[in-house]
Protein backbone atom coordinates (compact mmCIF):
# COMPACT_ATOMS: atom_id res chain seq x y z
CA UNK A 1 0.00 0.00 0.00
CA UNK A 2 1.01 3.62 -0.49
CA UNK A 3 2.59 6.41 1.73
CA UNK A 4 -1.05 7.22 2.98
CA UNK A 5 -1.40 4.17 5.31
CA UNK A 6 1.93 4.35 6.76
CA UNK A 7 2.11 7.82 7.45
CA UNK A 8 -1.12 7.30 9.69
CA UNK A 9 0.67 5.45 12.21
CA UNK A 10 2.45 7.87 14.13
CA UNK A 11 -0.86 9.79 14.65
CA UNK A 12 -2.70 7.01 15.66
CA UNK A 13 -1.12 6.84 19.21
CA UNK A 14 -0.65 10.73 19.49
CA UNK A 15 -5.16 10.27 18.91
CA UNK A 16 -4.97 7.07 21.94
CA UNK A 17 -2.74 8.82 24.36
CA UNK A 18 -3.80 12.18 24.01
CA UNK A 19 -7.23 11.18 25.00
CA UNK A 20 -6.31 9.02 27.97
CA UNK A 21 -4.17 11.50 29.31
CA UNK A 22 -6.86 13.75 29.80
CA UNK A 23 -8.51 11.34 31.06
CA UNK A 24 -5.99 10.40 33.58
CA UNK A 25 -5.50 14.64 34.91
CA UNK A 26 -9.37 14.57 35.04
CA UNK A 27 -9.16 11.33 37.38
CA UNK A 28 -6.79 12.56 39.44
CA UNK A 29 -8.14 16.34 39.38
CA UNK A 30 -11.56 14.65 41.00
CA UNK A 31 -10.06 11.67 43.63
CA UNK A 32 -7.97 15.18 45.05
CA UNK A 33 -11.05 17.38 45.38
CA UNK A 34 -13.24 14.37 46.58
CA UNK A 35 -10.69 13.68 49.31
CA UNK A 36 -9.67 16.82 50.06
CA UNK A 37 -12.61 19.56 49.55
CA UNK A 38 -15.34 17.86 52.01
CA UNK A 39 -17.88 17.36 49.07
CA UNK A 40 -20.42 14.84 50.44
CA UNK A 41 -19.72 11.25 48.59
CA UNK A 42 -23.52 11.09 47.36
CA UNK A 43 -22.44 14.40 45.07
CA UNK A 44 -19.00 13.52 44.35
CA UNK A 45 -17.75 10.10 44.86
CA UNK A 46 -13.74 9.26 44.74
CA UNK A 47 -13.00 8.13 41.12
CA UNK A 48 -11.01 4.99 43.34
CA UNK A 49 -13.92 4.02 45.12
CA UNK A 50 -15.99 3.98 41.87
CA UNK A 51 -13.64 1.96 40.13
CA UNK A 52 -13.40 -0.24 43.21
CA UNK A 53 -16.81 -0.51 43.74
CA UNK A 54 -17.86 -1.63 39.91
CA UNK A 55 -14.64 -3.98 39.92
CA UNK A 56 -16.01 -5.55 43.12
CA UNK A 57 -19.17 -5.50 42.08
CA UNK A 58 -19.04 -6.32 38.41
CA UNK A 59 -19.20 -10.10 37.68
CA UNK A 60 -22.21 -11.26 39.93
CA UNK A 61 -24.28 -7.92 40.30
CA UNK A 62 -23.85 -5.62 37.22
CA UNK A 63 -22.47 -8.23 34.45
CA UNK A 64 -25.68 -9.51 33.52
CA UNK A 65 -27.48 -5.71 32.92
CA UNK A 66 -24.20 -5.11 31.53
CA UNK A 67 -24.45 -7.63 28.87
CA UNK A 68 -28.30 -6.85 28.07
CA UNK A 69 -27.45 -3.36 27.32
CA UNK A 70 -24.59 -3.88 25.52
CA UNK A 71 -26.79 -6.21 23.12
CA UNK A 72 -29.65 -4.41 22.77
CA UNK A 73 -27.24 -1.43 22.04
CA UNK A 74 -25.00 -3.26 19.37
CA UNK A 75 -27.98 -5.04 17.98
CA UNK A 76 -29.98 -2.16 17.52
CA UNK A 77 -27.33 0.02 16.24
CA UNK A 78 -26.49 -2.53 13.00
CA UNK A 79 -29.98 -2.57 12.23
CA UNK A 80 -30.21 1.40 12.26
CA UNK A 81 -27.14 1.55 10.25
CA UNK A 82 -28.13 -1.61 7.49
CA UNK A 83 -31.93 -0.02 7.72
CA UNK A 84 -30.31 3.85 7.89
CA UNK A 85 -28.24 2.91 4.67
CA UNK A 86 -31.15 0.93 2.52
CA UNK A 87 -33.78 3.52 3.37
CA UNK A 88 -31.42 6.45 2.26
CA UNK A 89 -30.20 4.64 -1.19
CA UNK A 90 -34.14 3.74 -1.83
CA UNK A 91 -34.54 7.47 -1.51
CA UNK A 92 -32.40 9.30 -3.40
CA UNK A 93 -33.15 7.31 -6.47
CA UNK A 94 -35.85 9.86 -7.00
CA UNK A 95 -35.56 13.59 -6.50
CA UNK A 96 -39.11 14.24 -6.27
CA UNK A 97 -39.14 11.46 -3.10
CA UNK A 98 -36.14 13.12 -1.94
CA UNK A 99 -37.81 16.38 -1.36
CA UNK A 100 -40.95 14.93 -0.08
CA UNK A 101 -39.86 12.39 2.41
CA UNK A 102 -36.52 15.01 3.53
CA UNK A 103 -38.58 16.90 6.22
CA UNK A 104 -40.42 14.02 7.56
CA UNK A 105 -36.71 12.20 8.22
CA UNK A 106 -35.52 15.20 9.59
CA UNK A 107 -38.86 15.76 11.71
CA UNK A 108 -37.80 12.58 13.01
CA UNK A 109 -34.54 13.30 14.05
CA UNK A 110 -35.61 16.51 16.17
CA UNK A 111 -38.57 14.66 17.97
CA UNK A 112 -36.90 12.45 21.04
CA UNK A 113 -38.51 9.55 19.69
CA UNK A 114 -37.33 7.85 23.32
CA UNK A 115 -40.39 9.43 24.53
CA UNK A 116 -42.46 6.95 22.95
CA UNK A 117 -40.57 4.09 25.10
CA UNK A 118 -43.46 3.71 27.24
CA UNK A 119 -46.54 3.42 24.50
CA UNK A 120 -43.55 0.79 22.16
CA UNK A 121 -43.65 -1.31 25.76
CA UNK A 122 -47.33 -1.31 25.41
CA UNK A 123 -47.30 -2.44 21.72
CA UNK A 124 -44.29 -4.81 21.91
CA UNK A 125 -44.61 -6.16 25.91
CA UNK A 126 -41.84 -6.56 28.11
CA UNK A 127 -39.05 -9.05 26.84
CA UNK A 128 -35.90 -7.04 27.48
CA UNK A 129 -35.32 -7.90 23.83
CA UNK A 130 -37.98 -5.69 22.69
CA UNK A 131 -35.64 -2.53 23.42
CA UNK A 132 -33.67 -3.30 20.08
CA UNK A 133 -36.83 -1.44 18.51
CA UNK A 134 -36.67 1.28 20.77
CA UNK A 135 -33.31 1.59 19.49
CA UNK A 136 -33.26 1.30 15.87
CA UNK A 137 -36.45 3.60 15.91
CA UNK A 138 -33.82 6.65 17.74
CA UNK A 139 -30.72 5.63 15.61
CA UNK A 140 -32.33 4.72 12.26
CA UNK A 141 -33.24 9.04 11.19
CA UNK A 142 -30.16 9.98 12.03
CA UNK A 143 -28.26 7.91 9.81
CA UNK A 144 -30.87 8.29 6.89
CA UNK A 145 -30.45 11.74 7.16
CA UNK A 146 -26.44 12.08 6.75
CA UNK A 147 -26.55 9.14 4.40
CA UNK A 148 -28.83 10.90 1.90
CA UNK A 149 -27.26 14.13 2.36
CA UNK A 150 -24.17 12.45 0.89
CA UNK A 151 -26.38 10.16 -1.88
CA UNK A 152 -27.70 13.42 -3.25
CA UNK A 153 -25.01 15.63 -3.07
CA UNK A 154 -22.64 14.62 -5.92
CA UNK A 155 -20.79 16.89 -7.67
CA UNK A 156 -21.17 18.39 -10.93
CA UNK A 157 -17.52 16.96 -12.55
CA UNK A 158 -18.46 13.73 -10.98
CA UNK A 159 -21.76 13.56 -12.38
CA UNK A 160 -19.90 14.60 -15.75
CA UNK A 161 -17.77 12.08 -15.39
CA UNK A 162 -20.23 9.29 -14.79
CA UNK A 163 -22.12 10.29 -17.87
CA UNK A 164 -18.71 10.56 -20.31
CA UNK A 165 -17.63 7.27 -19.28
CA UNK A 166 -21.05 5.41 -19.88
CA UNK A 167 -22.20 4.42 -16.68
CA UNK A 168 -25.45 3.10 -16.44
CA UNK A 169 -27.81 4.46 -12.78
CA UNK A 170 -26.57 1.37 -10.50
CA UNK A 171 -22.75 1.70 -11.67
CA UNK A 172 -23.05 5.35 -10.97
CA UNK A 173 -24.49 4.63 -7.62
CA UNK A 174 -21.81 2.04 -6.82
CA UNK A 175 -19.15 3.39 -8.54
CA UNK A 176 -19.35 7.12 -8.17
CA UNK A 177 -22.01 8.13 -5.25
CA UNK A 178 -21.46 5.65 -2.51
CA UNK A 179 -18.11 6.05 -2.20
CA UNK A 180 -18.21 9.65 -2.47
CA UNK A 181 -20.91 9.42 0.25
CA UNK A 182 -19.07 7.73 2.52
CA UNK A 183 -17.61 10.80 4.67
CA UNK A 184 -21.21 11.39 5.21
CA UNK A 185 -22.41 8.26 5.53
CA UNK A 186 -20.04 7.53 8.75
CA UNK A 187 -21.46 10.63 10.10
CA UNK A 188 -24.33 9.31 10.04
CA UNK A 189 -23.26 6.42 11.85
CA UNK A 190 -21.11 7.57 14.29
CA UNK A 191 -24.23 10.07 15.21
CA UNK A 192 -26.37 7.00 15.30
CA UNK A 193 -24.31 5.11 17.65
CA UNK A 194 -24.37 7.88 20.12
CA UNK A 195 -28.07 7.93 19.63
CA UNK A 196 -28.60 4.20 19.95
CA UNK A 197 -26.46 3.92 23.51
CA UNK A 198 -28.53 7.10 24.71
CA UNK A 199 -31.92 4.96 23.72
CA UNK A 200 -30.84 1.34 24.87
CA UNK A 201 -30.03 3.60 28.40
CA UNK A 202 -33.36 5.14 27.95
CA UNK A 203 -35.05 1.81 27.29
CA UNK A 204 -33.62 0.31 30.54
CA UNK A 205 -34.60 3.30 32.92
CA UNK A 206 -38.38 3.45 31.97
CA UNK A 207 -39.45 -0.14 31.45
CA UNK A 208 -38.50 -3.68 33.56
CA UNK A 209 -35.90 -4.78 35.79
CA UNK A 210 -32.77 -5.61 33.66
CA UNK A 211 -30.22 -3.49 32.20
CA UNK A 212 -27.81 -0.99 33.27
CA UNK A 213 -30.85 1.57 33.77
CA UNK A 214 -32.49 -0.06 35.27
CA UNK A 215 -29.49 -1.23 37.83
CA UNK A 216 -28.72 3.02 38.10
CA UNK A 217 -31.96 3.42 39.23
CA UNK A 218 -31.80 0.91 41.79
CA UNK A 219 -28.10 1.99 42.47
CA UNK A 220 -29.33 5.47 43.28
CA UNK A 221 -32.33 4.25 45.60
CA UNK A 222 -30.11 2.77 47.38
CA UNK A 223 -27.74 5.39 47.82
CA UNK A 224 -25.11 3.37 46.25
CA UNK A 225 -23.90 6.89 44.28
CA UNK A 226 -20.26 5.50 43.92
CA UNK A 227 -22.16 2.51 42.32
CA UNK A 228 -24.03 4.41 39.93
CA UNK A 229 -21.45 6.69 38.40
CA UNK A 230 -19.44 3.76 37.67
CA UNK A 231 -22.70 2.06 35.77
CA UNK A 232 -23.12 5.29 33.84
CA UNK A 233 -19.00 5.28 33.04
CA UNK A 234 -19.77 1.76 31.89
CA UNK A 235 -22.83 2.37 29.72
CA UNK A 236 -21.02 5.37 28.20
CA UNK A 237 -17.78 3.01 27.42
CA UNK A 238 -19.88 1.36 25.69
CA UNK A 239 -20.86 4.12 22.84
CA UNK A 240 -17.31 5.08 23.40
CA UNK A 241 -15.41 1.69 21.97
CA UNK A 242 -18.64 1.15 19.04
CA UNK A 243 -17.74 4.75 17.89
CA UNK A 244 -13.74 4.49 17.81
CA UNK A 245 -14.31 0.79 15.63
CA UNK A 246 -16.92 2.76 13.76
CA UNK A 247 -14.00 5.44 12.95
CA UNK A 248 -11.32 2.95 12.80
CA UNK A 249 -13.46 1.95 10.11
CA UNK A 250 -13.78 5.06 8.61
CA UNK A 251 -9.67 5.55 8.68
CA UNK A 252 -9.16 2.73 6.16
CA UNK A 253 -12.31 3.30 4.35
CA UNK A 254 -12.38 7.20 3.62
CA UNK A 255 -8.44 7.11 3.08
CA UNK A 256 -8.67 10.53 0.92
CA UNK A 257 -9.88 12.53 3.73
CA UNK A 258 -6.89 12.88 5.81
CA UNK B 1 -15.19 11.79 -50.49
CA UNK B 2 -15.38 10.10 -46.85
CA UNK B 3 -17.83 11.98 -44.16
CA UNK B 4 -16.68 14.44 -41.49
CA UNK B 5 -15.13 12.81 -38.61
CA UNK B 6 -17.28 15.17 -36.75
CA UNK B 7 -19.64 17.17 -37.63
CA UNK B 8 -21.98 20.32 -36.12
CA UNK B 9 -24.97 21.38 -38.01
CA UNK B 10 -26.50 24.86 -36.80
CA UNK B 11 -26.63 23.77 -33.14
CA UNK B 12 -27.99 25.61 -30.36
CA UNK B 13 -27.89 25.18 -27.02
CA UNK B 14 -30.23 27.60 -24.74
CA UNK B 15 -29.85 27.44 -20.39
CA UNK B 16 -32.45 28.64 -18.93
CA UNK B 17 -32.16 29.53 -15.56
CA UNK B 18 -34.55 31.04 -12.67
CA UNK B 19 -34.22 34.73 -13.54
CA UNK B 20 -32.75 34.47 -17.71
CA UNK B 21 -32.80 32.61 -20.49
CA UNK B 22 -28.83 32.11 -22.21
CA UNK B 23 -28.32 31.20 -25.33
CA UNK B 24 -25.07 29.22 -25.15
CA UNK B 25 -24.22 28.52 -28.46
CA UNK B 26 -26.24 29.53 -31.17
CA UNK B 27 -26.66 28.14 -34.68
CA UNK B 28 -22.92 26.79 -34.64
CA UNK B 29 -21.80 24.79 -37.66
CA UNK B 30 -18.07 22.82 -37.83
CA UNK B 31 -16.37 20.26 -39.78
CA UNK B 32 -13.37 17.69 -38.16
CA UNK B 33 -11.96 16.03 -40.45
CA UNK B 34 -10.45 12.28 -38.94
CA UNK B 35 -7.38 12.96 -37.39
CA UNK B 36 -7.38 16.53 -37.15
CA UNK B 37 -6.21 18.57 -34.67
CA UNK B 38 -8.72 21.37 -33.75
CA UNK B 39 -9.21 24.03 -31.52
CA UNK B 40 -11.83 25.77 -29.98
CA UNK B 41 -10.73 29.15 -28.57
CA UNK B 42 -12.77 32.42 -27.38
CA UNK B 43 -13.67 34.18 -24.07
CA UNK B 44 -14.94 32.56 -20.98
CA UNK B 45 -18.60 32.46 -21.58
CA UNK B 46 -18.53 31.65 -25.41
CA UNK B 47 -20.15 28.09 -25.16
CA UNK B 48 -16.77 26.03 -26.20
CA UNK B 49 -17.27 23.99 -23.45
CA UNK B 50 -20.69 23.50 -23.52
CA UNK B 51 -19.97 22.35 -27.22
CA UNK B 52 -17.77 19.64 -26.84
CA UNK B 53 -20.34 18.31 -23.88
CA UNK B 54 -23.00 18.14 -26.32
CA UNK B 55 -20.94 16.08 -29.07
CA UNK B 56 -20.03 13.58 -25.68
CA UNK B 57 -23.58 13.38 -24.89
CA UNK B 58 -23.53 15.00 -21.33
CA UNK B 59 -25.49 18.39 -22.26
CA UNK B 60 -28.65 17.51 -24.92
CA UNK B 61 -28.53 20.69 -27.68
CA UNK B 62 -32.26 22.54 -27.65
CA UNK B 63 -31.92 22.17 -32.06
CA UNK B 64 -29.21 21.05 -34.54
CA UNK B 65 -27.55 17.81 -35.70
CA UNK B 66 -24.47 16.74 -34.35
CA UNK B 67 -22.78 13.59 -36.53
CA UNK B 68 -19.67 11.21 -35.80
CA UNK B 69 -18.55 9.60 -39.36
CA UNK B 70 -21.86 11.18 -41.40
CA UNK B 71 -23.97 9.13 -38.29
CA UNK B 72 -26.51 11.13 -36.44
CA UNK B 73 -26.40 11.33 -32.91
CA UNK B 74 -29.92 10.87 -30.80
CA UNK B 75 -28.99 13.55 -28.93
CA UNK B 76 -32.45 13.40 -27.25
CA UNK B 77 -31.39 10.64 -24.85
CA UNK B 78 -28.14 9.21 -23.50
CA UNK B 79 -25.62 8.06 -26.17
CA UNK B 80 -25.60 4.42 -26.47
CA UNK B 81 -21.97 2.92 -25.23
CA UNK B 82 -21.01 2.08 -28.64
CA UNK B 83 -20.72 5.78 -29.44
CA UNK B 84 -19.52 6.65 -26.22
CA UNK B 85 -16.41 4.14 -26.06
CA UNK B 86 -15.48 5.95 -29.87
CA UNK B 87 -15.01 9.50 -27.22
CA UNK B 88 -12.39 10.16 -24.61
CA UNK B 89 -13.44 13.36 -22.32
CA UNK B 90 -10.54 15.21 -20.53
CA UNK B 91 -11.99 17.74 -18.31
CA UNK B 92 -10.41 20.82 -16.91
CA UNK B 93 -9.70 19.23 -13.69
CA UNK B 94 -8.03 15.74 -13.56
CA UNK B 95 -11.39 14.45 -12.14
CA UNK B 96 -9.92 11.68 -10.87
CA UNK B 97 -11.75 9.38 -7.99
CA UNK B 98 -10.13 9.53 -4.81
CA UNK B 99 -10.97 6.49 -3.47
CA UNK B 100 -9.23 4.60 -6.50
CA UNK B 101 -5.13 4.49 -7.28
CA UNK B 102 -4.06 6.08 -10.56
CA UNK B 103 -3.70 2.50 -12.37
CA UNK B 104 -7.66 2.12 -10.78
CA UNK B 105 -8.84 5.68 -11.75
CA UNK B 106 -7.60 5.04 -15.22
CA UNK B 107 -9.42 1.49 -15.84
CA UNK B 108 -12.71 3.07 -15.04
CA UNK B 109 -14.02 3.52 -18.79
CA UNK B 110 -13.27 0.00 -19.40
CA UNK B 111 -14.51 -1.59 -16.17
CA UNK B 112 -17.57 0.29 -16.71
CA UNK B 113 -18.29 -0.37 -20.65
CA UNK B 114 -17.96 -4.46 -19.62
CA UNK B 115 -14.46 -5.35 -20.17
CA UNK B 116 -10.75 -4.98 -18.92
CA UNK B 117 -9.08 -8.08 -20.81
CA UNK B 118 -5.47 -8.87 -20.67
CA UNK B 119 -4.55 -6.71 -23.69
CA UNK B 120 -6.11 -3.77 -22.30
CA UNK B 121 -4.32 -4.16 -18.97
CA UNK B 122 -1.30 -4.31 -21.08
CA UNK B 123 -2.47 -1.35 -23.36
CA UNK B 124 -3.18 0.55 -20.24
CA UNK B 125 -0.03 -0.30 -18.63
CA UNK B 126 1.64 1.01 -22.00
CA UNK B 127 0.22 4.18 -21.58
CA UNK B 128 1.04 4.39 -18.02
CA UNK B 129 4.61 4.16 -18.99
CA UNK B 130 4.14 6.36 -22.02
CA UNK B 131 2.76 9.10 -20.07
CA UNK B 132 5.47 9.03 -16.99
CA UNK B 133 3.09 7.58 -14.65
CA UNK B 134 4.73 3.97 -13.88
CA UNK B 135 5.59 4.92 -10.27
CA UNK B 136 2.22 6.50 -9.16
CA UNK B 137 -0.04 3.32 -10.60
CA UNK B 138 -0.78 2.22 -7.05
CA UNK B 139 -0.65 6.30 -5.57
CA UNK B 140 -3.76 8.03 -4.62
CA UNK B 141 -5.17 11.14 -6.20
CA UNK B 142 -4.34 12.93 -2.80
CA UNK B 143 -0.25 11.45 -3.10
CA UNK B 144 0.88 12.83 -6.42
CA UNK B 145 1.15 16.04 -7.87
CA UNK B 146 -0.99 18.36 -10.34
CA UNK B 147 0.61 17.30 -13.61
CA UNK B 148 0.51 13.75 -13.18
CA UNK B 149 -2.52 13.68 -12.19
CA UNK B 150 -3.65 15.69 -15.47
CA UNK B 151 -1.69 12.71 -17.11
CA UNK B 152 -3.36 10.42 -15.67
CA UNK B 153 -6.97 12.14 -16.73
CA UNK B 154 -4.85 12.36 -20.46
CA UNK B 155 -4.56 8.38 -20.12
CA UNK B 156 -8.23 7.62 -18.78
CA UNK B 157 -9.90 9.38 -21.71
CA UNK B 158 -7.62 7.04 -23.86
CA UNK B 159 -7.27 4.26 -22.41
CA UNK B 160 -10.89 2.36 -24.51
CA UNK B 161 -9.13 3.24 -27.88
CA UNK B 162 -10.90 6.23 -28.76
CA UNK B 163 -11.07 7.47 -32.25
CA UNK B 164 -11.83 11.15 -30.80
CA UNK B 165 -10.39 12.91 -28.04
CA UNK B 166 -12.36 15.85 -26.72
CA UNK B 167 -10.40 17.99 -24.06
CA UNK B 168 -11.73 20.91 -22.39
CA UNK B 169 -9.24 23.26 -21.15
CA UNK B 170 -7.03 20.24 -19.61
CA UNK B 171 -3.94 21.90 -18.59
CA UNK B 172 -5.56 25.40 -17.88
CA UNK B 173 -4.98 24.87 -14.18
CA UNK B 174 -1.20 24.02 -14.69
CA UNK B 175 1.71 26.40 -14.39
CA UNK B 176 3.26 27.67 -17.94
CA UNK B 177 6.34 24.86 -17.72
CA UNK B 178 4.04 21.90 -16.90
CA UNK B 179 1.34 23.36 -19.90
CA UNK B 180 4.09 23.19 -22.31
CA UNK B 181 5.84 19.81 -21.37
CA UNK B 182 2.11 18.19 -21.40
CA UNK B 183 1.78 19.79 -24.86
CA UNK B 184 4.82 18.21 -26.56
CA UNK B 185 3.21 15.24 -24.63
CA UNK B 186 0.17 15.27 -26.53
CA UNK B 187 1.36 16.25 -30.08
CA UNK B 188 3.49 13.23 -29.67
CA UNK B 189 0.19 10.97 -28.68
CA UNK B 190 -1.62 12.07 -31.05
CA UNK B 191 1.22 11.93 -33.71
CA UNK B 192 1.42 7.94 -32.26
CA UNK B 193 -2.28 7.44 -32.45
CA UNK B 194 -4.09 8.63 -35.06
CA UNK B 195 -6.96 10.03 -33.30
CA UNK B 196 -8.70 13.30 -34.04
CA UNK B 197 -8.74 16.12 -31.02
CA UNK B 198 -11.24 18.68 -30.43
CA UNK B 199 -9.16 20.81 -27.88
CA UNK B 200 -10.87 23.32 -25.91
CA UNK B 201 -8.57 26.65 -24.31
CA UNK B 202 -8.09 30.38 -24.40
CA UNK B 203 -4.46 30.12 -24.27
CA UNK B 204 -3.95 31.21 -27.90
CA UNK B 205 -0.14 30.14 -27.84
CA UNK B 206 -1.21 26.76 -26.99
CA UNK B 207 -4.02 26.61 -29.38
CA UNK B 208 -1.46 27.81 -32.01
CA UNK B 209 1.26 25.54 -31.10
CA UNK B 210 -1.31 22.29 -31.13
CA UNK B 211 -3.47 22.79 -33.56
CA UNK B 212 -4.20 22.38 -37.96
CA UNK B 213 -7.15 24.73 -37.43
CA UNK B 214 -8.81 26.68 -34.63
CA UNK B 215 -12.51 28.10 -34.08
CA UNK B 216 -12.99 31.50 -32.56
CA UNK B 217 -16.34 31.58 -30.97
CA UNK B 218 -18.14 34.83 -29.75
CA UNK B 219 -20.32 35.44 -26.78
CA UNK B 220 -23.79 36.54 -26.07
CA UNK B 221 -24.76 34.73 -27.67
CA UNK B 222 -21.85 32.15 -28.15
CA UNK B 223 -21.38 31.58 -31.84
CA UNK B 224 -18.74 30.83 -34.60
CA UNK B 225 -16.92 33.87 -36.11
CA UNK B 226 -13.90 32.95 -37.85
CA UNK B 227 -11.82 29.84 -39.28
CA UNK B 228 -8.18 29.75 -38.49
CA UNK B 229 -6.02 27.54 -40.45
CA UNK B 230 -2.60 26.81 -39.04
CA UNK B 231 -0.16 26.12 -41.92
CA UNK B 232 2.90 25.79 -39.35
CA UNK B 233 4.70 22.27 -40.43
CA UNK B 234 4.49 19.26 -38.60
CA UNK B 235 6.14 17.46 -36.79
CA UNK B 236 6.14 20.76 -34.39
CA UNK B 237 8.10 21.21 -31.02
CA UNK B 238 8.75 24.06 -28.51
CA UNK B 239 11.07 26.24 -30.61
CA UNK B 240 8.47 27.27 -33.27
CA UNK B 241 7.05 29.29 -30.85
CA UNK B 242 10.24 31.92 -31.59
CA UNK B 243 9.18 31.78 -35.49
CA UNK B 244 7.87 35.05 -36.77
CA UNK B 245 5.15 32.61 -38.35
CA UNK B 246 3.97 31.51 -35.28
CA UNK B 247 3.51 35.03 -34.22
CA UNK B 248 1.91 36.25 -37.07
CA UNK B 249 -0.72 33.57 -36.07
CA UNK B 250 -0.90 34.49 -32.60
CA UNK B 251 -1.12 37.98 -33.14
CA UNK B 252 -4.13 37.64 -35.84
CA UNK B 253 -5.60 35.27 -33.05
CA UNK B 254 -5.03 37.89 -30.40
CA UNK B 255 -6.36 40.68 -31.83
CA UNK B 256 -9.79 39.12 -32.63
CA UNK B 257 -10.03 37.93 -29.02
CA UNK B 258 -9.01 41.10 -28.38
CA UNK B 259 -11.94 43.18 -30.00
CA UNK B 260 -14.11 40.09 -28.21
CA UNK B 261 -12.98 41.01 -25.11
CA UNK B 262 -13.30 44.81 -25.73
CA UNK B 263 -16.85 44.87 -27.50
CA UNK B 264 -17.62 42.31 -24.11
CA UNK B 265 -16.29 45.60 -21.58
CA UNK B 266 -18.92 48.11 -24.00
Amino acid sequence: MTALRRKRKPLQWVNLIAPLAVLAAIFLVCEIIARTSGISEYILPAPSKIVTGVWNKFPADISPHFLLTLRVTLLGFLLATALGMVLAALISQSGLVTKAVSPVIIWLVITPLITLIPLLTLWLGYDPMQRVYVVVIQATPIITLNTLNGFTNLDTEKKELAKAVGCTKLQRFCKITFMNAMPQVFTGIKLGCINATIAALSADIVSGNIGMGFKIKQYIKYNNIDLAYGSIILVALIGLVTYYIVESIEHKVVLWKN
Amino acid sequence: MPAPKIEFRNVTKIFHTRSQTIVAVQDYSMQVETGDFVSIIGPSGCGKSTLIRMLDGIIQPTSGEILIDGQKLDTSRRLPRDILRRMGFIFQKPNLLPWYTIRQNIALPNKIMGKLTKEDEAYMDSLIDMVGLTHYRDAYPVEVSGGALQRAGVVRAMVHKPEILLMDEPFGALDEMMREQLDIELLDIWKNLGITIVFITHNVEEAVLLSSSIYVMGTQPGRLLERVEIGLPRPRELGVITTERFAAYERKLTGLIGKLELKNIK
